[in-house]
């Protein structure tokens, strides 16, 4: 239990400062060092696969995307964030995590569950055989993405042309 | 076949980026607007199987291998999927011309496509998870169109409702969590089965207030509707038209009531809670509507309000108010798209959407001041215009179930309503014309002829309003009114 809630406490704080950092190279090593987290959590709560996937893939391979992309840009101009910002979020984020741990204390105890059987084949056919309609659905959210980005770095592409 | 509706839009899609390279205007204008015009068609050729039906419930096989694509149609989405169908086949009519000074036409139609493919997947999934999914694939296509513009507001707004959405999500797929972790089963139907063996009256609870807040967020209800006034203007015309005419709809309205009603089962006081949210909705949006100059921000506001209404009716639970709030739903979703568009066009003409800098323009435009008279009239529910009758179902329902006190505030919104639209019609297009815009001209023909088709539909389903209730929304209303019972006997 001890280990679980500092495990938590590791992501919340890690996410936040992903948030919080101005420079771009911390917080994507702050995100990273959530995702690493998260994924512990994930291999201590018997989903393996998940675990798997979160470290490879958003701890491992996004994280490297991130820095190669930052040691890409220049700097320029710098943004400034409006001030209210600044206060607003953290207020926000205490008031959610008190009362999320209020809520949550009190439900998970009482969250009552139907006896389920466990999903019979490999991970692989599980994905194919009994949830293939969701890998329709991430085919179009992956397809959505590629095409915002040729939507959205148009402009530069035309800019060079000229 | 059902499974067209989710594969033609994203096959199209898949191919525009690359046919964009060859032709830039002319095959992407015919491709994507022949695609919607298939779905169209395929959404009327449905409403006989259903009639007859009830329901359909199609499976696909992946080369003879057993697959778990399986799609569950009933009225009430095969009547979703005709919206969607119809309003986005003028909305792409309208892109053909409205799109020239934007350009890269392929990449914008392949991102529209893309989001009518999520909002029919998530119309049509039978599954928690899915729906969740299909949401995602809706949302990140439309995050991109509403910044397509790429100036410093469309990035800004966009930015905010990426954030907003993403917040809305996590407690849309909060609730999807509670729900599997009890009944250990993400189907609507196993779901709904499992949550009746159950006795979890406060956990559910909890979860519907999860998903009121992640959906009411999509749907923009007050107090969840901070984004919606920044993102909508911000975005082109006809993505403006299809977030505020079909967008919150099918992500908010149709996601959140779906669940309520075919899985968790409808409550008297979660009924109340909506009715309330939903009337509170329809006067402060009005009430917002009354003071903002951009005609585009008095139409994001008058969507909240108007949501307001669908979901008042919804909400209500009899067979009559969720007829009307459905009604309505079909309504605003032709007669919103129509105004969104309208404000392209005035845009396009004159290059400002102010309404302070506008005047007289009905002179000079008389085709965009007719349609946006027929369209303002209809949202306000002036007779016998199509708005009418669903207002008017809606404040009978309360009526009949002794809630006077929310029909009272219904028809006061609705004077509220009309003020407001006329606010626009009179700055915009009576009164004397300024000098500047004396030499403008009508806008180019395709915009002007979707503007039209839409402005014909909100007269001919006013004047034919019974064979259009009978035909499409009684179907869809039974099939919500019965509930859980309804998803039980699906035969999945």
């Amino acid at each position: 239990m001890v280990i679980q809630i500092l495990l938590l406490c590791g992501l919340i704080i890690f996410s936040g400062l992903a948030i919080l950092f101005k420079d771009l190279l911390k917080a994507a090593l702050s995100l990273a060092v959530a995702s690493l987290f998260l994924g512990i959590i994930f291999f201590r709560l018997n989903a393996p696969y998940a675990g798997v996937f979160e470290i490879s893939v958003v701890a491992g391979l996004i994280t490297v995307l991130f820095i190669l992309t930052i040691a890409l840009t220049k700097k320029e101009g710098e943004v400034e964030e409006a001030k209210l910002a600044k206060v607003v979020f953290p207020l926000f984020f205490i008031l959610f995590l008190i009362i999320d741990g209020l809520v949550m204390k009190s439900l998970l105890q009482k969250v009552p569950s139907l006896p389920s059987g466990p999903e019979a084949g490999t991970f692989g056919e599980v994905l194919w055989k009994q949830r293939t309609f969701d890998l329709v659905a991430q085919i179009g959210v992956i397809f959505a993405g590629v095409l915002a980005v040729l939507a959205l770095f148009r402009k530069k592409e035309d800019d060079k042309d000229e | 076949m059902v499974f067209s509706f989710i594969v033609i839009p994203l096959l199209v899609a898949a191919f525009l980026p690359i046919i964009g390279k060859f032709s830039k205007k002319l095959v992407p204008d015919v491709l994507t607007n022949a695609a919607l015009a298939f779905l169209l068609f395929n959404s009327i050729l449905l409403v006989k199987p259903i009639f007859n039906q009830g329901t359909i419930v199609q499976n696909v096989n992946w080369f003879g291998e057993k697959v778990n694509l399986q799609v569950a149609l009933d009225g009430f989405n095969l009547f979703m999927l005709f919206t969607i169908s119809l309003v986005s086949l003028c909305i792409s009519l309208f892109s053909i011309d409205y799109l020239e000074h934007y350009g890269h036409k392929a990449n914008f139609y392949a991102l529209l496509l893309v989001m009518i493919a999520g909002m029919n997947g998530l119309v049509l999934v039978p599954d928690l998870f899915s729906i969740y999914l299909f949401l995602e694939v809706a949302a990140v296509a439309s995050y991109a169109l509403v910044a397509f513009g790429l100036g410093y507001d469309e990035l800004e707004a966009s930015f905010k409702y990426l954030m907003l959405s993403v917040v809305a999500s996590a407690f849309a797929l909060l609730g999807i969590t509670i729900l599997f972790g009890m009944t250990g089963s993400l189907s609507f139907q196993a779901v709904a089965q499992g949550l009746q063996d159950l006795n979890a009256r406060y956990v559910v609870g909890v979860c519907v207030a999860f998903f009121i807040m992640g959906f009411g967020l999509k749907a923009a209800l007050v107090p969840f509707h901070a984004w919606l006034p920044d993102a909508h203007p911000s975005a082109p015309a006809p993505i403006s038209a299809m977030l505020s005419g079909l967008l919150i709809k099918v992500s908010g309205v149709y996601a959140l009531f779906r669940i309520i009603y075919s899985v968790i089962g409808m409550t008297p006081v979660l009924s109340q809670v909506l009715m309330a949210l939903g009337t509170i909705s329809m006067v402060v949006a009005a009430l917002l509507a009354l003071g903002q100059k951009d005609v585009k921000r008095m139409l994001a506001y008058s969507s909240i309000s108007q949501v307001g209404y669908i979901v008042l009716g919804l909400a209500l639970g009899t067979p009559l108010g969720i007829a009307g709030g459905l009604f309505h739903l079909f309504n605003h979703a032709v007669a919103k798209g129509l105004l969104f568009l309208n404000s392209g066009s005035i845009q396009h003409i004159t290059g400002t959407r102010n309404l302070d800098e506008l005047g007289g323009l009905g002179k000079r435009v008389p085709i965009t001041a007719g349609t946006n008279l027929v369209g303002a009239l209809s949202i306000a529910g002036v007779p016998p215009l199509a708005g009418f009758w669903s207002k008017l179902i809606i404040v009978i329902a309360l009526i009949q179930a002794k809630q006077f006190g929310y029909a009272l505030v219904a028809i006061l919104a609705s004077i509220l309503t009309l003020w407001y639209y006329l606010l626009i019609q009179r700055k915009a297009f009576f009164g004397k014309i300024s000098e500047k815009w004396l030499h403008i001209k009508e806008a180019p023909f395709w915009m002007s002829a979707a503007n039209v088709i839409l402005a014909l539909i909100c007269i001919f389903v006013g004047i034919f309003f019974t064979p259009v209730f009978k035909t499409w929304i009684s179907p869809a209303a039974e099939a919500l009114a019965k509930g859980i019972q309804q998803v039980l006997m699906w035969g999945i």
